[in-house]
């Protein structure tokens, strides 16, 4: 009985969410001078790819920030995952009352405003020194994240039939057999999804990086746009920002299109599990 | 068994069988298992039969190594497993969903255990191979399970713990999830395994038509408790108490009002219809079977049913009797078997 | 053992979170700024009674609070719509969801800045066409009785997908036997939405919610790279304001302060929300 929208509507969903991304585009292939002309006669010509030039040859260059972020990404994936896989399997094992207790902990603190937390974070990295080390973002990171991602493993540790894994103890596989094994292989996909979505949170953190990280070629690409922006605040270059964006968006769009699937279950089972 | 020959003077403990000795299962203050001791003879099979929640499965579970025995001793063979861990004990199991890895091919399935045991790969494929036989899987190596029918998962379950060659093999209602025409062709066939692998078997089932077609003996589990352990033949004619006696048994077993703190059982295929002499009745209902037809039956001592052949004509008035050495009689308040007879 | 397994876990999650909120609580007794040379110093309730008397503090309360409940009201309804359209069958589901998904997966500095463009006075797109329409441009950024409502567009059209993907998940877990029966006792598609839809789909408006509008009332991001709080701290937010005491004025003791009150705050509206639930799940069983 349910039948396929009206087109105009979804129509106007769609240009509702991408057209604000298109004119981003568009404005990242004119010439400075196009964009700020006064009459629409000259809105035709323009076009340039200087902008992108300039982003990628800038100082330090663009894919530098891009790097930067894939690093972080990659470094605070892998470890929420190490520390998230191994506590999802412990808490499956708690009594009751103790999984009951450190679920509510959990959810509230993922529910967390944690721009609140970046000022001891700050005192804290300087106590250890990691101000200025790209890759020591990654312990904040996997600490912001690990509340999802156990919460999200364990959800899917608790949909497998517990039989599974008392078979294979009476097949004679230990702990790190049984995990690697039987657990692991059925849990692909909920680790897809936990990995993509902090992914995308250590990709798009600002706060912390923001007060980490001050050296030019370490920014991360939040704080990178963010600086771009800051550093001319009547005049943002908005045709190289605007090449900005689509360059750092590329990344992002092609993951969303990639793991569209795991990122809506990631993100519709964390919160409606936990 | 390869692992170790029985030496002199051992044989007859290497071969005693499974023996669990004041067996408990205590969780949470609440008693799943108490005071369990049997013994079952290798080459037997065993069945334990009891409604939901009546502590057969917790029993399997201690026997497999799964859930720790509070209090009491499990012997296989002489030696003594009660606490070992689950993959050291020599214990099988095919579990009621199967439990079969469904990332796994068949063979990935039946390899897993083995490969982690550390068997060379060419013995491994040798014993697969022959359990691939022994079970008619030629031709399913490289499914996986969700790509199986329900017989076959339960033929690679089977498999799968047969395999191990274990000297206990424990099923639980591994038939319940098929559907009745199959359960039928297939329980022969179990029966068989069974007997043949000369090791004692343990078989959990709520349904008494299988415990009473497979078994060699039955266990009648009740809230914990050990009920009665007996041949299927023993259990049926001569309850232990009346739930055994109502338990199994169908269309169920008679009640009639107690009288004087006893009650009268009967079997419904006992009862006789007779035109003067008996028990006066009026015909409620009546029940094609079949071969047979299912009277029920309302009388001054409570309601009847009765079984008889499908072509009995009914005349009015009806009267029933019963031979008196049919007569089963239980103590009214602890339901326990009275040998006296009638007063 | 597998309280081992869970340790490092959980106590990289109590370093995160735990030690910052008792590090405040500890700093909120001191004065820690550029006056001592960042050396704590105790100064009883000092901090505290600054705070309660700060106008700038209760006016960024305010304006909090006016961002979260409206982003937040607009990003249910719109967030619903959406679910709504994504629930019916669409050919090209996969993209279409990816398309709707996008803004959500952007950074917020990345985007806010995307917006300050789309909103620029005047060569911006919506100012071109104000003035293509024969009107004057418009300061949206720079006129402080409106601009605020310029941060609300921008969160909303971040946020939306979130909360529309959360509702669409809550509307497949409705099994389409109900509203069908519904259907064939004659109540029309409104109808339908009232007493069917809505009702089974309120745990998962009121999970939306409390995800929603804690994040809202921290929001940060999105305000210091949009306006930077301006113009004239109109759109500043408690994050915001907690980030400049920190980091511009160097005052990490007071800093720590309006941090505490935003927790309490935070704290305060979440429990609040919690309660609804509890007492609307009450009333079902």
């Amino acid at each position: 009985m349910r039948r396929p929208p009206h087109p105009l509507l979804l129509l106007g969903a769609l240009l509702w969410s991408l057209l604000p991304l298109l004119w981003q585009l568009l404005t990242s292939l004119r010439t400075p001078e196009a964009l700020v002309a006064p009459t629409p006669a000259a809105w035709l010509s323009g076009w340039t790819l200087a902008n992108y030039r300039q982003v990628l040859l800038g100082q330090p260059p663009f894919w530098r920030y891009l790097l930067n972020s894939a690093l972080v990404g990659g470094a605070s994936t892998g470890l929420t995952l190490a520390l998230a896989i191994p506590a999802a399997y412990g808490l499956q094992q708690q009594g009751l009352r103790l999984q009951r207790l450190i679920t509510l902990l959990l959810l509230a603190a993922a529910k967390f405003p944690y721009v609140l937390l970046f000022l001891a974070l700050l005192e804290l990295a300087r106590a250890l020194g990691w101000g200025n080390q790209l890759l020591a973002l990654a312990v904040p990171y996997a600490g912001l994240s690990l509340p999802l991602a156990v919460l999200l493993l364990r959800a899917a540790l608790a949909d497998l039939p517990p039989d599974l894994e008392d078979a294979a103890r009476l097949e004679g596989l230990n702990l790190g057999q049984r995990l690697r094994r039987v657990l692991l292989p059925l849990l692909a996909p909920a680790i897809a999804s936990t990995a993509i979505l902090v992914f995308l949170f250590s990709w798009n953190e600002y706060p912390i990086a923001l007060t980490w990280i001050s050296r030019a070629e370490l920014l991360t690409l939040p704080t990178a746009m963010a600086r771009i922006a800051g550093s001319s605040v009547y005049a943002v270059p908005y045709g190289a920002y605007a090449a900005a964006t689509v360059l750092g968006s590329l990344p992002l769009l092609a993951l969303v299109l990639l793991f569209q699937r795991q990122i809506v279950s990631g993100l519709t089972q964390g919160s409606v599990r936990g | 068994m390869e692992t170790r020959r029985p030496q002199a003077g051992e044989a007859d403990a290497a071969m005693s069988g499974l023996e669990l000795q004041r067996l408990c299962r205590h969780q949470a203050g609440r008693a799943l298992l108490e005071d369990l001791s049997l013994q079952v003879a290798p080459g037997e099979v065993l069945a334990l039969l009891g409604p939901s929640g009546c502590g057969k499965t917790t029993t399997l579970r201690l026997l497999a190594g799964l859930d720790p025995v509070s209090s009491g001793r499990i012997l296989l063979n002489g030696r003594e497993i009660t606490a070992e861990p689950a993959g050291a004990r020599q214990v099988a199991m095919v579990f009621q969903s199967y439990a079969l890895y469904p990332h796994l091919t068949v063979v990935g399935n039946l390899e897993l255990g083995l490969e982690v045991r550390g068997m060379p790969a060419a013995q491994r494929r040798d014993r697969i191979a022959a359990v691939i036989d022994l079970l008619q899987l030629q031709g399913l190596e490289l499914r996986r399970p969700a790509q199986l029918s329900g017989g076959q998962r339960q033929r690679v379950a089977l498999a799968r713990a047969l395999l191990r060659q274990p000297q206990l093999m424990l099923l639980d209602e591994p038939m319940s999830n098929l559907d009745a025409q199959l359960r039928d062709a297939l329980r022969p066939e179990l029966r068989q395994l069974l007997r043949g692998s000369g090791h004692p078997a343990i078989y959990v089932t709520h349904d008494q038509q299988e415990a009473l077609g497979l078994a060699d003996r039955i266990a009648v589990l009740h809230q914990g408790r050990l009920q009665q352990l007996g041949t299927p033949h023993a259990l049926y004619h001569d309850p232990a108490n009346l739930f055994v006696a109502s338990f199994l048994g169908r269309p169920a077993i008679n009640l009639l009002a107690a009288e004087a703190g006893r009650q009268l059982a009967l079997r419904p295929e006992h009862l006789q219809l007779v035109s003067q002499g008996g028990l006066p009745v009026q015909l409620r209902q009546r029940e094609w079977l079949g071969a047979q037809q299912l009277l029920w039956l309302e009388s001054s001592r409570g309601p009847l049913k009765l079984l008889c052949g499908a072509d009995q004509t009914l005349e009015e008035p009806l009267e029933v009797s019963w031979r008196v050495d049919r007569e089963l009689w239980f103590d009214a308040s602890s339901g326990e078997r009275c040998r006296l007879g009638p007063l | 053992m597998s309280l081992l397994l869970l340790a490092p876990a959980l106590l990289l999650v109590g370093v995160v979170f735990l030690w910052p909120l008792l590090r405040y609580a500890w700093l909120s007794g001191h004065a820690a700024s550029v006056l001592t040379g960042l050396v704590p110093l105790a100064n009883g309730g000092a901090n505290w009674q600054r705070l309660l008397s700060d106008g700038r503090f209760w006016q960024d309360t305010l304006q909090t609070l006016r961002f979260a409940g409206v982003s937040l009201s607009l990003e249910l309804l719109l967030g619903l719509a959406l679910a709504l359209l994504l629930h019916q069958p669409l050919r090209q589901r996969g993209a279409v969801r990816a398309a709707v998904l996008l803004p959500w997966a952007l950074p917020t500095t990345v985007m806010a800045l995307g917006w300050r463009w789309l909103l620029n006075d005047p060569y911006g797109p919506l100012n071109r066409l104000i003035q293509g329409l024969g009107g004057s441009p418009y300061g949206f950024l720079s006129t402080p009785a409106t601009t605020w409502l310029f941060t609300v567009l921008a969160d909303v059209w971040k946020s939306t997908p979130f909360v529309a993907l959360l509702l669409l998940a809550g509307l497949q877990t409705i099994p389409p036997e109900l509203e069908e029966a519904l259907l064939l006792e004659g109540a029309g598609p409104l109808q339908r939405l009232w007493r069917l839809t809505l009702p089974l789909l309120a745990p998962y408006l009121l999970l939306a919610a409390l995800f929603r509008l804690a994040q809202a009332l921290g929001v940060f991001d999105l305000i210091q790279v949009l306006t930077g709080g301006g113009p004239a701290s109109s759109t500043e937010s408690l994050g915001l304001y907690a980030y400049l005491n920190g980091m511009r004025f160097l005052d990490f003791g007071y800093s720590a302060t309006v941090m505490l009150g935003m927790f309490l705050l935070v704290l305060l509206l979440t429990s609040g929300l919690l309660l609804l639930r509890r007492g609307w799940q009450g009333t079902l069983r």
